[in-house]
């Protein structure tokens, strides 16, 4: 067996950077304004180059950072979910051909490129964003979810449950939909990973929300000129923001090789 | 083969109507217009309108697309609202460096991820493997402006031994400039293709075609050359053509940070700009070469194993 990370250790990285996200903006610290990266007694992180507490950065600027990557992938799986378990469900072929092939024409195209589309005109829109992120990761969400269901599908046990006359929900939703879980959550880990990479350089590149935003990327991005005088400006925020794409690289990897474990024991 | 490549060639074409549709419905849709934006404050209401009518703007849609279109057939990529010049010229002014990066990056990265990826493949679960995966899992959790911040603080501003910025001149000619921006898209890429390379090789070596190979007495070494390497390429050269898109990502925010002037920064000006032309023929370019990329990715695969279809 494989040493592994302990399961501890993962959960914390991700869940550590999601309470500052969820729960930080509630805190009040309300610090006195400083100077330009200075550090001292007040600023427990020091400043950042608009002389802004880093902590309270820190606290606050989740939200848009996390929330905006999760919300895309949330979106992404409701609207591509349904497609795909639509498409593996479904007895006209046609219906399937018409679901996904369009989506095989949208697979190629570069995900930042759309999301730079859209920022022309919805600059600094949270929303936007979001729905492009979303938009990006629909086809492929869509063909993940519809090769599980198919796998489910195709196999002797929903022949079974047909005979029995089981219902179109308790097969659907009963037996495929709880068959698509575990790969789907293998995905979910990665794909929020991707995401939250995507939003952050969006905003990194100045694409998304206004520079001077309290959001980790954009501080990680406004900051960097004084990563020599003032490294907290720019360490804190990458760290948290690290720490959850490490947690939850982590733990999808564990559950592809949980699904895997039990792939090779079906057989 | 041929069936395949005709069909493929032809799903690709399809692709390239879509997209272009795609990328002027985007962009068309934009509320606000160049005119908008730039004028409206030295410019009198009619000088907007008059503006408007010079540049087309005011014409409807699909009158402009059937123009734009038409354009960009005979090679016309349309002219830039802002800098009047021609956006083919933005583009290939722009080009070359986004190629240099993109190539090099490949150049480090494909043969490195190929060998790692045989070597975890074939000691699975082994000391070396375990190392080797911990280290990509963890590199690949990294964001790339991250990476690129930490390696400018360490190796420009603190050590001083490699450029922070593109200072002007060619890349090629100064190759201490592409040191680190290589440096940054490398640790990702490498993970993610390396992976998918170690992935294909355990899958082979498991394979009854191998094992029967290794019990007829090929040679170890021609037997991972030969036999196990074609199909453990597999869902490498798959990954690389979706790298190319995280690829992509990356090399823009390389140019951004280290201020090479490339796609991503004639992009990211087009955006701030809302030179529609602009953003349009440089999406419309790079959107074609990824699906080049992968139609030649997909024929690769088809070479390397031809049981692979195109209809699943």
């Amino acid at each position: 067996m494989r040493a592994r990370t302990p399961l501890a250790v993962s959960a914390a990285l991700v869940l550590i950077p999601l309470l500052v996200a969820v729960f930080g903006p509630l805190i009040p610290l309300d610090p006195a304004a400083g100077l330009p990266y200075e550090r001292g007694p007040g600023h427990p992180l020091g400043t950042d180059g608009l002389g802004r507490d880093v902590l309270e950065l820190l606290l606050v600027g989740g939200r848009t950072a996390l929330g905006m990557a999760v919300g895309a992938v949330v979106i992404a799986y409701l609207v591509g979910g349904v497609i795909g378990l639509v498409a593996a469900s479904t007895r006209h072929r046609w219906i399937d051909e018409a679901l996904i092939r369009p989506l095989d024409v949208l697979l190629p195209l570069p995900s930042l490129l759309v999301i730079s589309v859209v920022a022309v005109g919805w600059r600094a829109s949270a929303l936007a964003i979001t729905l492009a992120v979303a938009m990006v990761n629909v086809p492929t969400v869509a063909r993940l979810v519809r090769a599980a269901a198919l796998d489910a599908a195709s196999g002797p046990v929903v022949e079974a449950l047909r005979m029995q006359r089981e219902s179109w929900a308790g097969i659907h939703l009963g037996f495929i939909g709880r068959a698509v879980l575990g790969p789907v959550a293998a995905d979910v880990g990665t794909r929020i990973t991707l995401a939250v990479f995507l939003v952050a350089s969006v905003n990194f590149l100045g694409l998304g929300l206004s520079p001077t935003a309290p959001d980790w990327a954009v501080s990680v991005s406004r900051n960097r000129e004084g990563l020599l005088l003032q490294p907290w400006a720019v360490i804190a925020p990458a760290l948290i923001l690290v720490a959850f794409t490490l947690g939850f690289n982590l733990l999808a990897d564990r559950l592809v090789h949980r699904t895997r474990r039990m792939v090779e024991a079906k057989r | 083969m041929r069936w395949y490549a005709a069909q493929r060639a032809a799903l690709a074409m399809l692709q390239l109507a879509v997209l272009s549709v795609l990328v002027f419905v985007l962009t068309a849709l934009l509320p606000g217009d160049a005119a908008d934006l730039r004028f409206t404050e030295t410019l009198t209401p009619d000088q907007v309108v008059r503006l408007r009518e010079q540049l087309g703007l005011d014409r409807p849609a699909v009158e402009r697309f059937t123009h734009w279109l038409g354009n960009v057939v005979t090679g016309d990529l349309g002219t830039s609202l802002i800098s009047g010049g021609p956006v083919v010229d933005i583009v290939k002014a722009s080009v070359g460096a986004t190629l240099v990066l993109t190539l090099t990056t490949l150049a480090v990265v494909v043969p490195l991820a190929v060998a790692l990826g045989i070597l975890m493949g074939t000691r699975e679960n082994g000391r070396l493997d375990r190392a080797i995966t911990s280290v990509t899992l963890g590199l690949s959790a990294i964001p790339d402006f991250v990476i690129a911040v930490v390696l400018v603080a360490v190796f420009s501003l603190k050590l001083g031994w490699l450029p922070a910025t593109w200072v002007g001149g060619e890349l090629l000619a100064s190759p201490a400039l592409l040191v680190l921006p290589v440096a940054v898209l490398f640790g990702r890429t490498v993970c993610l293709l390396s992976r998918q390379v170690r992935a294909g090789t355990i899958t082979a070596l498991q394979a009854e075609y191998v094992v029967q190979a290794r019990r007829l007495g090929v040679p170890r070494r021609r037997l991972l050359l030969r036999h196990v390497l074609p199909n453990a390429a597999v869902p490498g050269v798959q990954e690389l053509a979706r790298t190319g898109d995280t690829l992509l990502g990356g090399v823009l925010v390389v140019e951004a940070i280290f201020a090479i002037p490339g796609f991503a920064t004639a992009l990211v000006d087009g955006v701030e700009t809302r030179d529609v032309p602009v953003v349009q023929g440089l999406t419309l370019v790079l959107a074609v070469a990824a699906l080049l990329i992968n139609l030649g990715a997909d024929l690769v695969c088809n070479r390397l194993v031809p049981r692979t279809e195109l209809l699943r």
